[in-house]
């Protein structure tokens, strides 16, 4: 125990109680809280925020414009949060400069909120509806999401008036071995993709003894399909500094660094902003809030390796090498960063630690099911019609996830699949909808949580060609040193693009098993050993689809290129329309003698274009395949 | 002798420049194998890529082999080994991208630059790469332009982008031969 | 130093040091486990080559016996039906990448995948997967020696001799992926690199990918440093 707990606590509260009386003299004033998130930035957020400055500059209005991150319903972005005393604060998506005037003006000075516009209300009231009242709202739960997207990720006042390093400030009165106890008995697993208990990777370093050690959280991020680490790292970032400077305070670490992916540079500018803003406040460094606990935290910038997720190779790319998996033991909580006790954890693990510490280990033991406490982060993607990121208590269906959370498919497809847990994961069919999200269950169906990459897939997605994209992105990552990911990987992709391109032969399918189940076997690291996940998983649910490219030469979801033809069909086509002629970027579309449009095949090069721009009133090009429909087609042409 | 990867001759003038550069990066960090990856990102974003020459003062300043910079420099997608062109494209390769028209995106690109992914125009104005996802998954086709993040990339959004550029537009055929006319 | 034990390797019993890596003790008895990436000098093994798997008592999944390190009562086979399986596959693997001309390579009479398929009772052909393309040409500018990539197995003795043991560091891992290649600063030849023709990694080579010109062999060469004590 710390003499000085006491005093730790009241410079806390002092702390607390000047972040409160800044953030309640913001909201005293109306507050527009624009979503700049790198999502948001992306579909034109500042041009919005710029457009909202202006609107509040001309007409002299005291309103505050500030940036916030993401929210999670990034299918709406750009999106803004406008509180006003006496209103509501109601949330805006889909915005423009234009609308965002048009706000302005209604909502802050005709008081009439524009409802027409608004997706939600954050406050119950009498007039507008808030997130529990949509299906999305019942569902979700957030505990690592709780601030992303209503606080100021820049201004670590609005974190700790939301009760931010309280948590912290609170450990800091209490043994080490209490914060541990605390994180072992809410059996938190960790985040980042196979669910080892965070307790007890904690605790093996406290056992591995006194000294240096350190503390990493791993935010390489490499997933293709996968953003929640950057959604929280710009969106809150100081949570995940918390978790961290628990951990270290609980191990006994005096360092520690947050490995960041160099594709991730707003999370970087604002970490790195997080940090010193944390160290001004005296939450960070020597003697943290008075107490006898010092830690630094750096950032270390990944520069581009997806194996760098790995936590051994992540460790060797600190130290200066080439990002490659050491052999094992020893573990890293015996001798990781520079051979001394090493505690890796995901972005997520670190914080959930200090809502856990905050409402107690009953409470997050109380969401989610018995093996799996609390919640799961996904990024989820593809043909769903509500994008985003959610988190949803574990043991919630994927049905309720992708049909309730998500709205459904996009565009009224029908669902093929869902792709989890990227490269090492795999994609359940219509038939494994109703498994409860957790570590188990999903690794029992062939995927794996991961580190919670969720893509929808519709019936315009062939599942050899995802197949094939994810062993491809693999084999591009595999950082080459043992031989059953560097060649075994490669052969199975050479296998895949044969029988994508319609060159498959019928012994392929046993050798692509085959070597599967032997690169899972024999690689050296996690990489290799779950790259012949999105394989496996496939051929054991889509077999058919297989089949029909090697046998037929056909591709039932006519994506594959070498095995489709684009076809104009001359009773939908219109001698009044040229759009496609104009679209074609190869000239291969003419017009016939007839008026009519018709594609020269030895041009196309089946970029789509023309399937795109053809006015929906007609709907005249479509793709075929086998490629020999065509002769059929063309037979019967009028 | 070499595969892949061709260095440049240097102009007058940047064997100096490059001294300079890792002289600046070595002053901030200090010359420890551990700072090795910070060096070379520093070194990098000073120059635009990394010359042979700056990857032997960095092997002498922390007294290790070149041959291991290089491996290094080699294995990590960030570092470029050739200067890269005036504005650069890169196209995501997420999963998301890739199932709405990343591809189709990077064909776009290639067929209207005249270049393959990884290579730069002859004029040095362009150069066009593939990335890993960027994490802006819902705003998928995403291409990365500079630096600036652009959203549902449809072919036709290839050409406004290039325009934006001042790039002169031409049939697949022609722009090879227009190369560099009109750039900004 | 660590405490005697005492071990079973296919059922015999033998005496070892506890903490030393299986594979180490296996080749001291005389007991013949394949490998190619093992270096006794190397703090930590490699584990790179997926050759050495061994079956131990009470795990289902086959080990690389290069990490194993051994304790009382262990007991292991070197081979089993899951063992010989992954052998076969790393090894075809290894092939599908190696220039398989055996008559015209200069090592075939000490080549260790030679050994390796005799011991094992494997083919130096390709059974079910397809060769892949060597994309390097054959570098003899070194006076003495000849560097023919297309036949390295990337086991990495060369590179570690040439820093850890000749102090040279002319060769380097580089790249990553089907791509990652033993090579020189910035890929130049071998006699424009900083190469000293000491004759180590030739030595070291266990396939046909470094041999010494005809005539050219060192009269010193013969002791084998990375894999001797």
């Amino acid at each position: 125990m710390r003499g000085n707990a006491a005093a730790v606590q009241e410079r806390y509260l002092k702390l607390k109680a000047g972040a409160d009386a800044r953030v309640k003299a913001l909201y005293s004033e109306p507050v527009i809280r624009v979503g700049t998130a790198t999502c948001g930035i992306a579909a034109g957020a500042l041009p919005v925020k710029e457009a909202f400055a202006r609107a509040v500059e001309e007409k002299g209005l005291p309103a505050k414009v500030i940036e916030v991150g993401c929210m999670g319903h990034c299918y709406a972005e750009p999106l803004a949060i406008i509180s006003r005393p006496g209103f509501p604060s109601l949330c805006y998506g889909y915005l423009d400069a234009e609308l965002a005037a048009r706000l302005v003006e209604d909502f802050l000075i005709n008081d009439d909120p524009c409802y027409e516009f608004a997706l939600v209300a954050l406050e119950p009231n009498d007039v507008f509806p808030t997130f529990s009242d949509f299906p999305r709202g019942v569902y979700e739960q957030k505990i690592v999401l709780e601030h992303c997207g209503f606080i100021d990720p820049g201004d670590i006042d609005h974190y700790i008036a939301r009760g931010g390093y309280g948590a912290l400030a609170a450990a800091l009165g209490k043994n080490p071995a209490e914060v541990l106890e605390a994180v072992k008995a809410s059996h938190l697993r960790g985040r980042g993709g196979a669910g080892f208990p965070a307790g007890l990777k904690w605790e093996a370093a406290v056992k591995a003894g006194s000294g240096e050690k350190y503390v990493i959280c791993n935010a390489d991020e490499g997933d293709p399909g996968a953003f929640m680490d950057r959604g929280i790292l710009e969106s809150c970032p100081h949570q995940v500094i918390e978790g961290m400077l628990l951990c270290a305070y609980a191990v006994g670490a005096e360092k520690g660094y947050f490995y960041i992916r160099a594709e991730y540079p707003l999370a970087v500018e604002r970490v790195r902003r997080a940090l010193e803003q944390a160290r001004e406040k005296g939450l960070l460094g020597k003697d943290i809030l008075g107490s006898d606990f010092s830690c630094e935290l750096e950032i270390f910038q990944g520069s581009g390796a997806f194996v760098c997720g790995e936590a051994t190779a992540l460790v060797r790319s600190m130290e200066g090498k080439m990002g490659i998996p050491a052999t094992r033991p020893p573990r890293l909580a015996e001798a990781g960063y520079r051979g001394r006790p090493t505690v890796l954890n995901n972005v997520k693990t670190f914080a959930y630690v200090p809502p856990i510490l905050n409402r107690g280990v009953e409470w997050f033991r109380s969401i989610g099911t018995e093996d799996n406490p609390g919640t799961a982060v996904f990024s989820l993607v593809g043909k769903v019609a509500h994008t985003g990121l959610v988190e949803v208590p574990m043991g919630t269906t994927l049905r309720q996830l992708i049909y309730d959370v998500g709205e459904g498919l996009a565009n009224g497809k029908a669902f093929k699949a869902v792709q989890i847990g990227g490269p090492s994961g795999g994609c359940l069919p219509e038939s494994a909808l109703d498994i409860p999200i957790d570590f188990d269950s999903l690794q029992e169906a062939g995927a794996i949580m991961g580190s919670g990459g969720l893509v929808v897939l519709d019936e315009d997605d062939c599942m050899v060609a995802i197949a094939r994209y994810f062993l491809e992105f693999t084999q591009q990552e595999s950082c080459g040193k043992c031989t059953f990911c560097r060649l075994g990987t490669k052969h199975m992709l050479d296998i895949l693009t044969r029988i994508t391109e319609g060159r498959g032969e019928p012994q392929d399918l046993e050798i692509l098993e085959e070597l599967a189940e032997e690169v899972r076997a024999g690689s050296l690291c996690n990489l290799g050993a779950t790259a012949p996940n999105p394989v496996l998983t496939t051929l054991r649910y889509f077999r058919d689809e297989y089949e029909a490219h090697i046998f037929e030469k056909r591709c039932p979801a006519l994506m594959c290129k070498e095995l489709i033809v684009y076809y104009i069909e001359p009773q939908r086509c219109s001698k009044l329309c040229n759009v496609c002629v104009g679209s074609c970027p190869v000239e291969a579309i003419y017009t016939r003698e007839d008026g009519l449009k018709a594609i020269d095949q030895e041009k196309c090069v089946k970029c789509d274009n023309c399937l795109k721009t053809c006015p929906p009133d007609y709907n005249a090009v479509i793709k075929l395949s086998p490629p020999g429909l065509l002769a059929e087609k063309e037979g019967k042409r009028p | 002798m070499r595969k892949g990867v061709v260095f440049l001759p240097l102009l007058q003038g940047e064997e100096e420049l490059i001294r300079k550069s890792v002289d600046k990066a070595l002053r901030k960090h200090e010359a420890t194998r551990e700072n090795l990856i910070p060096i070379l990102l520093q070194v990098q974003e000073a120059l635009g890529y990394l010359p042979g020459l700056a990857m032997e003062q960095i092997a002498a300043a922390l007294k290790m082999p070149a041959v291991e910079v290089y491996g290094l420099a080699t294995f990590y997608n960030q570092f470029r080994l050739h200067p890269p062109g005036k504005h650069q494209v890169k196209v995501c390769m997420g999963t998301a991208c890739y199932m709405v028209g990343g591809r189709i995106a990077l064909e776009c690109f290639e067929r209207r630059l005249g270049i393959k992914e990884g290579e730069t125009t002859p004029d040095r104005e362009f150069s066009l790469e593939r990335v890993a996802c960027v994490g802006c998954c819902t705003m998928a086709p995403v291409v990365v332009v500079d630096e600036h993040v652009e959203g549902k990339v449809t072919p036709t959004r290839v050409d406004g982008i290039l325009l934006s550029f001042g790039k002169a537009i031409a049939s697949g055929a022609e722009a090879a031969g227009k190369k560099g006319e009109g750039a900004s | 130093m660590s405490k005697a034990v005492t071990i079973f390797i296919d059922g015999r019993e033998i005496s070892a040091f506890e903490g030393e890596k299986l594979l180490w003790v296996a080749l001291r008895n005389g007991i013949y486990i394949p490998n190619l990436c093992a270096i006794r000098g190397k703090k930590r093994p490699s584990g790179s080559c997926r050759l050495c798997y061994v079956q131990v008592e009470g795990r289902s999944e086959p080990v690389t016996s290069c990490t194993l390190p051994v304790k009382e009562g262990l007991s292991v086979q070197t081979r089993s039906p899951r063992v010989d399986r992954l052998v076969r596959s790393a090894f075809e693997l290894l092939l599908s990448h190696h220039r398989l001309d055996c008559r015209s390579c200069a090592k075939r009479k000490s080549c260790e995948l030679l050994k390796l398929a005799k011991e094992r009772g494997l083919k130096m052909r390709l059974s079910r997967l397809a060769p892949l393309e060597h994309e390097w040409p054959v570098d003899d500018s070194a006076e003495t020696f000849v560097f023919d990539r297309s036949r390295c197995v990337l086991c990495g003795r060369c590179v570690w001799i040439c820093r850890e043991v000749a102090r040279v560091g002319a060769l380097g891992f580089s790249r990553r992926g089907i791509r990652r290649v033993v090579t020189t600063f910035q890929d130049v030849s071998m006699a424009q690199s900083r190469c000293t023709e000491c004759g180590l990694c030739v030595e070291a080579c266990p396939s046909g990918a470094l041999y010494f010109k005809e005539g050219k062999q060192p009269a010193a060469a013969g002791q084998n440093l990375s894999r001797g004590g």
